[in-house]
């Protein structure tokens, strides 16, 4: 790569991670998202507040759909069993969404000033996850208040399994934003793919309806259904939250292996298509 | 800062082609079907170039548009990446290709400031320290806290040069980014690159600007259609490239012994007013009876008046102007070494103001339409082989509308509109003498 050389130790360091750059971005992205708006930052909790009332009418009341039980937990609440699980998928959507458009809507920037271009995905998605905690901590503290729930001692885990989507979805979004810029059709395309893939993740209803019994081309409903990464999360983040309890193994193993190859061919799809971007964007 | 020494920035055959897809709107689908022949022109921007541009000196890149200049800078910048050799910049480098690229408008100028620095390559801790020094150059201080979407776009512009210029880079490129801002903006921008210049730094100028180019570079390169035409010291190669250009571009003088255009080697370079240490002392500009004004008339009688600290010159001097309108066309150049007069020796040293001369240039008639106009002013020697001094655009005044026709253009003639009778028998209207309307 022709980029400037820079000599100087703590350069090289900043060069590689530029963290002041990553900072700014995400501050940018924060302030500015709900600048000139009456609400403000009420409209970051109406969203998951709306969606919640209307899934646990359609789904818990006219559908009847019943949550599991937890356990060890004992909880039986459609809420707390649809919040745990809809906040971080909430996270995933809005991520990815504004991600997509990371690199194109920066495009005065990208051929103007040189610096790494995957800071602009990964900003887009270290300011939804700023979010996505300060939800995830008034969820916490709303189950214990209404429900007598306490999931407190569970935050380390927790935070795990965070930092853990967070890398999954920083390698998605540094595939999808670079694939972006050279077809437009990968937003489009991401619009249209979201809606099913929420359907097709144990959010709304437990894993357990998905019939282990049937097959299609010889195999197994539940098997196809779970090669979707984001089963493995919705059903941790239950494991944690809802039943209290620590996700079993296969499923740590799942989720460390999706984030391990997601986030290596993330970086290495954005790195082969770095260098055109400022001439494509 | 101990200056490095050796060659900044080397360039060994580099080429950059660009591909013009004809159909720009390809999709995901279009590629599939047409498997990998996707159908496109290819474009050689820069081509075969060799350049080497040394540790602390200042280097104009000059040349048509669509020449190239800009794809090199990129280039340079990191921001596009050659297809042919591979260009060995050595040392931190910064381009200022756009001011106030990446600002937010929804932001206030402080978190602007924080936010472009960091793009910049700044460090929070970095940006603190120079703050104040940013604000203030920019001129922002009462508004730095207001979104940027309220800043006209002088006041936008400003604060992106300041940011950019505080950086402090060893190596730094410019993108004809100095044609913005006010005229006292545009002085202190100036005064700032020499200021860089002074402590060593490279720097690499693009710009259409041919006199700041040949006041401010040593070594000038021209590129036409992507390749090096040549390079070498800017006064030559500005003289080519006006040779060898079809049209002159403004603020350039197509005659040869001219104040503008090109200056001769080692001469003094002047960035901003007047020093303690310049002889010009002052340039003022009178009614015919003396008296200071800083607007005329057109079609108005003036004086431009310098005052010349001619004594503590070791030899006569020659005054030359140069007059421009604001947008930079060159109107005039004159001195006083061509019109004959003899002017200003090195007479009595001694005492204040002994030895100071104040040299008239007196036009009867300033013919030239209304408008904003600028002065400058150089001395030279006696042959005008040598410059001392050269002061651009150092006052501004205005040349005002004064009665009479309407008129466009650049110089006002003057004349008189006049009509007579030919034949007796001829058919249409018969007016009389001046002043009627000559439609």
């Amino acid at each position: 790569m022709p980029l400037p050389r820079l000599p100087r130790s703590r350069r090289d360091l900043h060069a590689l991670l530029p963290v002041d750059l990553l900072v700014n971005l995400t501050l940018r992205d924060l302030r500015s998202k709900y600048k000139r708006s009456a609400l403000g930052w009420t409209w970051s909790i109406l969203n998951p507040v709306v969606a919640v009332v209307v899934y646990s009418a359609v789904f818990s009341v006219f559908l009847r759909i019943e949550p599991s039980i937890g356990d060890p937990s004992g909880l039986h609440s459609y809420a707390v069993f649809l919040l745990v699980a809809l906040l971080p998928w909430q996270f995933h959507v809005n991520s990815l969404t504004e991600a997509t458009r990371a690199i194109t809507a920066n495009a005065p920037l990208v051929t103007k000033i040189y610096f790494p271009r995957w800071v602009l995905p990964t900003s887009s998605v270290l300011a939804r996850f700023l979010t996505l905690l300060v939800e995830m901590a008034v969820l916490l503290v709303l189950i214990a208040v209404l429900q007598g729930h306490v999931a407190f001692q569970w935050i380390p885990v927790l935070m795990l399994l965070m930092a853990l989507q967070l890398l999954f979805t920083i390698g998605l979004a540094l595939m999808i934003s670079a694939a972006n810029v050279y077809f437009r059709d990968v937003q489009h395309f991401l619009g249209v793919a979201l809606a099913p893939w929420m359907f097709l993740t144990p959010i709304l209803y437990p894993l357990n309806m998905v019939p282990a019994d049937r097959e299609f081309l010889g195999i197994g409903y539940r098997t196809l259904y779970q090669l979707n990464p984001m089963v493995s999360w919705a059903k941790a983040y239950r494991n944690v939250l809802y039943d209290l309890r620590f996700p079993s193994a296969e499923r740590w193993l799942a989720i460390v292996a999706a984030t391990a190859i997601v986030l290596v061919v993330g970086f290495r799809v954005f790195n082969r298509l770095e260098p055109r971007m400022a001439e494509e964007v | 800062m101990a200056p490095p020494t050796g060659t900044a920035v080397h360039l060994d055959g580099l080429g950059k082609r660009f591909r013009l897809t004809h159909d720009r709107n390809w999709t995901l689908k279009a590629t599939m079907l047409a498997g990998h022949r996707t159908r496109y022109e290819e474009f050689w921007a820069l081509r075969d170039l060799d350049l080497e541009i040394p540790h602390g000196s200042t280097f104009g890149i000059i040349g048509g548009n669509g020449s190239g200049k800009s794809t090199l800078l990129k280039v340079l910048a990191g921001i596009l990446r050659p297809d042919q050799g591979t260009p060995t910049v050595d040392g931190p480098l910064s381009a200022l290709l756009e001011l106030g690229a990446g600002f937010h408008p929804e932001l206030t100028g402080r978190e602007n400031v924080y936010l472009n620095g960091a793009i910049l390559g700044f460090t929070s801790r970095d940006i603190r320290q120079r703050f104040d020094d940013i604000v203030g150059f920019a001129e922002l201080d009462r508004f730095i806290d207001e979104p940027v979407r309220n800043y006209s776009s002088g006041m936008y512009v400003r604060l992106g040069f300041s940011v950019a210029i505080h950086v402090e880079p060893e190596i730094l490129l410019v993108d004809e980014v100095l044609a913005v801002g006010d005229h006292s903006f545009q002085r202190r921008c100036l005064d700032r690159f020499a200021q860089l210049k002074a402590e060593g730094r490279t720097i690499v100028l693009v710009s259409h600007d041919l006199d700041m180019v040949g006041w401010l570079c040593e070594r000038t390169a021209w590129i036409q259609n992507g390749a090096l035409q040549t390079v070498g010291p800017s006064p030559e190669v500005i003289d080519r490239f006006l040779d060898g250009a079809d049209e002159p571009l403004p603020g350039t003088s197509a005659s040869g012994n001219t104040t503008a255009g090109t200056p001769t080697p080692g001469m003094q370079r002047r960035f901003g007013g007047l020093g303690d240490d310049d002889l010009v002392r002052a340039v003022d500009l009178v009614d015919p009876n003396g008296h200071r004004m800083d607007r005329v008339g057109s079609g108005h009688p003036v004086r431009f008046r310098v005052r010349v600290d001619a004594g503590r010159a070791d030899e006569p001097l020659t005054v030359a102007l140069g007059l421009y309108r604001s947008d930079g066309t060159h109107v005039a150049s004159i001195n006083s070494g061509a019109a004959g007069r003899g002017l200003a020796y090195g007479g009595a040293p001694e005492g204040d103001g002994a030895g100071t001369v104040e040299v008239d240039y007196t036009i009867d008639a300033l013919a030239v339409q209304p408008g904003t106009y600028e002065l400058s002013v150089a001395l030279h020697d006696a042959s005008m082989r040598k410059v001392f001094e050269r002061h651009t655009h150092l006052i501004r005044f205005e040349v005002e509308p004064s009665g009479g026709d309407h008129q466009n253009g650049l110089v006002a003639l003057g004349g008189t509109w006049s009509a007579r009778s030919v034949d007796a028998s001829a058919t249409g209207p018969r007016s009389d003498g001046p002043g009627s309307d000559g439609s």
